[in-house]
């Protein structure tokens, strides 16, 4: 890849460069700022777009009560239940049952408490998903 | 490049660099005085790697990786330039982040393992559960700390909360609060054979690992995946695939290509270093094939984005990876051998 080869798209990195090594015209590396490169933003727009149409999904499952908030707030931190349940402390099987609205709802504080300190959220927030 | 002042009252330069670790490794060496660049610590650490971990899944993809395991660049890089250096993990948070505010009071710098999902000063959209990412604590500031990202071209501020939260992320490769800092560098460190040395465990792990999935090896085992995904999965299944091997390729911290500039990059470094042509003709040749790796991602985004109906097929994408496959293969058998015949 030579200097002017190096693409400059877009500024898919809002503002941000991202460092590349290219050759110059003696033939030798140097390091030069891209500011993006528009197959990059095919597929990490594809995985992007992924995520947020998979939450969307979700919260619109949890409005019909068919999931717990919980559920919305774990994929919003893109976090798996396997992730969640290590971070909250809570065994993996409790997480996924918490994942059911009824169970969800008769959750005491302190269980709650501690999914809001593992996702970074309000206890107040993890009750409820936001409305659009 | 921009300075930045430690606790202990000297400089830190920072530089922008392509790859998170090899940049983080190289800033603590030269911040120690020894003058080294990112691309020489990449070859020496034997950053380049290739491995298909289909059984491992991210979001429902297997992982693809075109780097070595995360930590071994600034371990095998220090070890072979005699550097003597800690690295320490934490059980418990507290103590974790106890320890770092006291070794920067110190002045000492400090490489610390995070995940980047919690580094709030990237945008969103960069923002993924990964427990891999490098970077330099500098200095505690007040409600944080100053952080160095070599990703990132200025020194930015971490809140607290969000640099616990990163260190001590929990899922795959937990870093555990891993934090590395070095005592001290040896005044005159042997350059010379530290590469040689990195050369040669580069071309054990591209062509000697008994496994179909690493290395050259690996390379045509993931293109007759590749070739084979359309009438196993589906074809929104395939791009879906295919699209998540580019993004490892591209993402975050690669340099583009999968590293393979930045090995050229440090193979001409090396040949200026040995006065080799040999060498140098080697790093014309892994540019080469950087740039055919850089094809495919683009005729792989082209598939994706035209869901099948251009003319690029994913028998295209598989001639093209074979092609990569193949000229690494003789690529790294050449640099076995001109690796053996140097004399440090």
């Amino acid at each position: 890849m030579k200097i002017k080869e190096v693409p400059q798209d877009i500024t898919y990195y809002e503002g941000k460069k991202r460092a590349c090594y290219a050759l110059d015209d003696k033939g030798k590396y140097v390091l030069v700022p891209s500011s993006g490169w528009s197959t990059e933003e095919v597929v990490n727009g594809l995985a992007v777009a992924e995520l947020a149409a998979k939450l969307e999904k979700t919260r619109q499952a949890v409005l019909q009560g068919l999931k717990s908030p919980l559920a919305y707030h774990m994929e919003r931190r893109q976090m798996t239940p396997a992730i969640l349940a290590k971070t909250a402390g809570i065994c993996r099987f409790r997480v996924r049952r918490h994942f059911r609205p009824e169970v969800f709802v008769r959750l005491k504080e302190s269980v709650l408490q501690r999914y809001a300190q593992a996702l970074a959220i309000t206890c107040q927030e993890l009750k409820n998903v936001p409305g659009k | 490049m921009s300075g930045e002042i430690t606790a202990d009252g000297r400089t830190f330069i920072h530089q922008h660099a392509a790859h998170c670790e090899s940049g983080v490794a190289s800033a603590l060496f030269r911040n120690q005085g020894l003058d080294i660049s990112e691309t020489l610590v990449f070859g020496i650490g034997s950053g380049i790697f290739f491995g298909h971990l289909f059984f491992i899944k991210m979001v429902g993809l297997p992982i693809t990786t075109f780097r070595a395991q995360p930590g071994a660049v600034f371990k095998k890089a220090g070890r072979r330039l005699g550097m003597k250096f800690v690295t320490r993990r934490f059980r418990s948070p507290q103590k974790g982040m106890d320890e770092l505010r006291r070794l920067l009071r110190e002045g000492k710098i400090v490489g610390l393992t995070t995940n980047i999902y919690w580094l709030s000063y990237f945008p969103d959209r960069f923002r993924f559960q990964f427990n891999g990412h490098n970077i330099i604590a500098l200095r505690e500031i007040e409600g944080g700390f100053r952080i160095s990202d070599p990703i990132l071209e200025y020194p930015v501020d971490c809140l607290t909360e969000d640099l616990e939260r990163a260190r001590f992320a929990r899922g795959p490769l937990e870093p555990h609060g891993l934090m590395y800092y070095l005592e001290s560098v040896p005044k005159n460190p042997d350059i010379r054979s530290a590469c040689i040395d990195g050369i040669k465990d580069t071309c054990k792990m591209m062509l000697g690992i008994p496994l179909p999935i690493f290395g050259v090896r690996g390379i045509r085992f993931l293109a007759r995946r590749i070739k084979n995904a359309p009438q196993k999965l589906g074809l929104s299944e395939a791009c879906r695939h295919l699209a998540n091997i580019v993004r490892m390729q591209e993402e975050i911290g690669t340099g583009g290509a999968g590293f393979r500039f930045m090995y050229a990059a440090f193979l001409q470094e090396t040949a200026e270093l040995f006065n080799s042509g040999e060498i140098a003709g080697l790093s014309q040749e892994m540019t080469a094939a950087g740039d055919l790796w850089r094809e495919f991602a683009a005729v792989a985004a082209r598939i994706i984005k035209k869901r099948g109906q251009s003319e690029d097929t994913f028998a295209r994408v598989y001639e093209m990876l074979m092609d990569c496959a193949s000229r690494e293969e003789t690529l790294f058998r050449k640099l076995k051998s001109a690796a053996g015949k140097l004399k440090s």
